[in-house]
């Protein structure tokens, strides 16, 4: 029995047989050919390309979500049709007698290095395309391309170094257990659609593909951040009992789908999602939620070389609005550090990034980039009902301005004729502590408050969450955080507004009942804990924590807090 | 035969994007385009070749075109160059 260490990407427990998906075992074939194969050959190197060329010609047009997935693609086609590739296989066929398998995988180790070693930060990332085609292509060659997942079944486990995100959703279908992979992070897209299919992963598992053999048994903790190769049987039996009650759990909570989020004193909560790329929507849709409480739109803007069109924008916002109707999305402009976007955007550097121009104030300084945005946004309200909100709101002040760019905005559209509709709910992300405190003025701007959790204890308590050695001092039931979510709610209902929370305490079970009677209308969470919320509103008496509050309100540590709720 | 000295103004330099503009537009035509930096030269049809010049902000091209339709080529690759691949 060996153990290997991991960083979940989404918990539960999944027992298997590994499935060793190794993309490098393509590369290893060396062979010369005779004189007399050259010509035939060359007219198998013609003949794959072409059909790989024909097949991303068909992923290309059905791609409809993304820009950006479609333009990978397109340089993946390009990468094919080069007439030095052409002239370099050429060469490595008819002049080294290299087989078709060796010339292209010469070729390809080649163009890697090369990009390896370029100086330029823009560049060395096209590595990946240039390893997705040679494998694209060999794999074609073997004939391997449709068999890579011949030998999964429901029992497997795939072991991979790295997966896509598209791959994800291909193994999801075959009803696999689960997955591991030896790099990728826990917010990587992959991870993200993972976790909200809530199929167990994890990732970063190093020396997992040197210390396993495929076939063996497999055990993935989820809830611990950990694989077991060949467990023991006393170990496998611990989990399968483990794994026995999650099933019974998840049944149970799948027939929770249709029953409207009401709790036991009959009060109606409004239950969203969080989603932070498009491809979420099918969980979205699945577990009925009642439309997306937090849009994230980083994604548009991270990772990539050029900023996205308005075009881009609209089609991607367009899609999901419509998807989502009669339900709401509210779609949260654009909130990242200018340390992300430092290779799109002017950055001066920071010391304080966190206190720096990041949220809302990145939106207000490049004002061209906000508007296309905006512009983006109010045109798919058209085919939708779509609610906007900004992020790192201080005061009233950033709210002002916004509701003077979304005029402008509209204004610049009469002009040009097309189509909007400007006329929706602009609500403020409650997450810095000035706004908490002014949340009556803002609250009078604005339709809605949504509380980020998140930052509002980081800057509460001022405490960054990653830094390991002060993490005792992140208390989401500090008792300021706890009065700070009071006033809020308070002054935002005194005006008669909504008031949501979308961070992270929304999807913690233990939370839900307090966050309840703290007044709190409406809760966002991430797809793969809909239902495990659900049924916390569904279970809960708000009046019997509300007999509570003035008791939990008064505690002078979280650890009181705690022990009442 | 045109040759046209030309030099990269858009911040990013030659990143992925324009590499792909210059290889899709120089493909449409007939001509041979090479593109000269320093002491390197490679096939300006080729998104490879292109990319590996990893020519950055600032830096000095010679843009080479030989064949029929040489001057609608080079026409056409200068302007990317100065519309800075659309990139401001």
């Amino acid at each position: 029995m060996k153990k290997i260490i991991g960083n979940s990407v989404s918990t539960g427990v999944a027992i298997g047989k590994a499935k060793i998906i190794n993309k490098h075992e393509l590369y290893i074939k060396d062979k010369k050919i005779l004189k007399s194969e050259i010509k035939f050959e060359f007219s198998r190197f013609k003949k794959n390309v072409k059909f790989v060329i024909y097949e991303l010609d068909k992923l290309i047009q059905n791609y409809t979500y993304s820009k950006e997935n479609r333009d990978i693609l397109e340089s993946h086609k390009m990468i094919l049709q080069d007439p030095e590739f052409n002239k370099r296989i050429s060469i490595l066929i008819l002049e080294d007698q290299n087989c078709l398998e060796q010339a292209i995988n010469t070729y390809f180790t080649e163009a890697i290095d090369i990009f390896s070693n370029v100086n330029n930060k823009y560049l060395s990332h096209k590595v990946n395309d240039f390893e997705d085609v040679a494998y694209r292509l060999l794999s074609h060659i073997k004939g391997e391309r449709k068999d890579v997942f011949v030998d999964v079944d429901e029992n497997s486990i795939l072991i991979m170094e790295n997966i896509s995100p598209s791959f994800v959703t291909t193994v999801f279908d075959k009803n696999i257990q689960g997955l591991c992979t030896e790099r990728g992070s826990r917010n990587s897209h992959s991870s993200i659609i993972a976790r909200s299919m809530n199929l167990p992963m994890l990732v970063n598992t190093m020396g997992l593909l040197g210390n396993i053999k495929d076939g063996e048994d497999l055990i993935i903790d989820g809830n611990d951040g950990y694989v077991i190769i060949s467990p023991t049987k006393s170990v496998l039996e611990k989990y399968k009992a483990i794994y026995k009650v999650e099933q019974n759990i998840q049944r149970g909570l799948l027939k929770l789908i249709d029953i409207e989020s009401i709790t036991k004193d009959g009060k109606k909560i409004s239950l969203m999602s969080n989603i932070e790329i498009p491809q979420e929507i099918d969980q979205v849709l699945k577990y009925n939620s009642a439309g997306i409480g937090l849009f994230r739109t980083e994604f548009l803007f991270i990772d990539r070389d050029d900023l996205p069109t308005e075009e881009e924008q609209y089609e991607i916002y367009k899609n999901i609005a419509e998807q989502c109707i009669p339900n709401p999305i509210t779609i949260r402009t654009i909130d990242v550090g200018g340390d992300k976007l430092s290779n799109i955007l002017n950055i001066t550097y920071e010391q304080n990034p966190n206190l720096g121009c990041r949220g809302i104030r990145i939106s207000l300084q490049n004002v061209p980039i906000f508007k296309q945005q905006i512009k983006a946004i109010v045109r798919a309200n058209v085919h939708g009902n779509i609610k906007i909100m900004f992020p790192m709101i201080s005061g009233v002040n950033e709210l002002l301005k916004v509701k003077e760019i979304i005029k402008i905005c509209s204004k610049e559209l009469i002009n040009t004729g097309i189509a909007f509709n400007a006329d929706m709910e602009l609500g403020a992300m409650i997450e810095i502590p000035s706004a908490v405190i002014t949340s009556d003025s803002i609250a009078e701007e604005c339709d809605f408050l949504s509380i980020g959790t998140n930052d509002l204890i980081q800057y509460t308590l001022a405490v960054d969450r990653d830094n390991q050695s002060i993490s005792d001092y992140y208390k989401p039931t500090h008792p300021s955080v706890i009065r700070s979510i009071k006033l809020t709610v308070d002054n935002a209902h005194k005006k008669g507004k909504k008031v949501a929370v979308c961070g992270e305490m929304a999807s913690e079970k233990k939370y839900v009942k307090l966050l309840l009677a703290l007044g709190v209308d409406e809760l966002s969470v991430s797809p793969g804990r809909l239902l495990i919320i659900k049924k916390e509103i569904i279970d809960c008496d708000i009046a019997e924590m509300r007999a509570k509050l003035d008791k939990i309100l008064s505690c002078k540590t979280s650890k009181e807090i705690n022990k009442l709720i | 035969m045109i040759r046209k000295t030309i030099k990269i103004v858009n911040k990013l330099g030659m990143h992925a994007r324009p590499a792909t503009m210059i290889v899709k537009a120089a493909t449409k035509y007939r001509s041979e385009f090479r593109i000269v930096k320093s002491d390197m030269e490679i096939n300006g049809k080729s998104i490879m070749g292109v990319m590996t010049l990893a020519a950055e902000f600032g830096s000095e091209l010679e843009l080479v075109a030989d064949g029929v339709d040489e001057k609608f080529l080079i026409q056409e690759i200068v302007e990317m160059f100065l519309n800075k691949f659309g990139e401001e």
